[in-house]
């Protein structure tokens, strides 16, 4: 399970970089903030969208607020789950968007995967194609915390915190979700294989 | 559902945790995140060069409206009231002037007081005098009886 407290030597150079990003706007501290948290931020806009391009757009918003509100986060701890939660509104926003515009982007190039058996990997591949397809079907507050709580590993106590939601709200939904997202690839599976 | 746990734990489901491995395997190639951090930064100092060009404008146009309030308002607002001098008319004295007293003949017309006719005698004439402020300068008009000037 990840634990948004960082272990105390990563603690203190971030906390570092975030005194020298309040303090004087430091354009190079905040890039190491970013390379810090970037795969967390493009990771989760990358599995909520389903598409790289769009996933890269949230991630690019979602940052720029983080150097607007720089100086109303006081503690380095919270800049995790601050970036979580705000990936997932601007997610949100996006899908809401494209919805409005009636628009629904193919997705980009498939990712790599790191199976070594070509016929498990295409395999592999392939279900992450399907589960990816699935997760768009979901509504918005069940993709959210699936994303969060099964494929950023975060606990369901933090993803509650980070939706806004109770415990046991977030535990149907993902409940709701997993099963959803399980009828959805067993069907296409049994089909193509 | 094959998996009667699933609903709590999907760490003790293999079916389901076949669907999270799928996904957390999603690798972002590296070239992206390096583009999203370029679009970050490049939006940033963007954004700053804005706000100090809007600074400095605004700097500028302060600094433009104060001069012009020194040079045109400060100025007025220091300078006194300008006095109105109320002078009175100029004083005019009604004169009269002394009547011609006799015509100067010229022998050299050659002519007979006979054949000039009667000498005629002239209306005398009003003199106005204006008083100025300068006691130096007096403006003498003279005037006949029926009013015009000479």
């Amino acid at each position: 399970m990840a634990d948004f407290r960082l272990k105390a030597e990563d603690a203190g150079q971030s906390a570092g970089l975030l005194e020298r990003c309040k303090a004087t706007g430091d354009l190079d501290a905040f890039d190491q903030l970013m390379r810090a948290n970037e795969k967390q931020v493009l990771g989760t806009a990358l599995r909520l969208l389903g598409n790289l391009e769009d996933a890269q757009d949230a991630a690019q918003e979602a940052f720029l607020r983080l150097y607007k509100s720089m100086n109303r986060l006081p503690d380095i701890q919270e800049i995790k789950p601050w970036l979580y939660r705000v990936t997932v509104n601007v997610c949100n926003d996006m899908h809401r968007a494209r919805r409005r515009r009636g628009w629904e982007p193919l997705s980009g190039d498939e990712p790599a995967s790191s199976q070594p058996d070509p016929e498990l990997a295409w395999v592999h591949q392939e279900r992450g194609r399907l589960v990816e397809m699935a997760l768009k079907t979901l509504p918005e507050k069940e993709r959210a915390a699936v994303v969060l709580r099964d494929m950023q590993g975060l606990s369901t106590r933090e993803v509650a915190g980070i939706l806004g939601s109770s415990e046991v709200t977030v535990r149907s939904q993902i409940s709701v979700a997993r099963g959803k997202l399980k009828k959805f690839t067993d069907r296409y599976l049994r089909k193509r294989l | 559902m094959n998996c009667p746990d699933w609903e709590q734990d999907g760490e003790d489901c293999p079916e389901f945790e076949e669907n999270a491995a799928a996904m957390r395997d999603l690798n972002v190639p590296p070239a992206a995140f390096a583009a999203v951090r370029q679009r970050v930064l490049s939006e940033i100092q963007a954004k700053k060069r804005r706000a100090a060009w809007f600074a400095w404008s605004a700097v500028a146009a302060a600094a433009c409206v104060a001069i012009l309030s020194a040079a045109y308002l400060l100025p007025s607002a220091q300078r006194p009231a300008a006095l109105v001098a109320k002078k009175d008319p100029p004083k005019i004295e009604w004169t009269l002037a002394q009547p011609v007293s006799q015509r100067v003949h010229h022998k050299s017309s050659g002519r007979s007081l006979a054949q000039a006719g009667p000498v005629r005698k002239r209306e005398p004439l009003a003199v106005v005098k204006m008083l100025t402020d300068d006691p130096n300068v007096i403006i003498i008009w003279l005037v006949d009886q029926k009013g015009d000037s000479l």
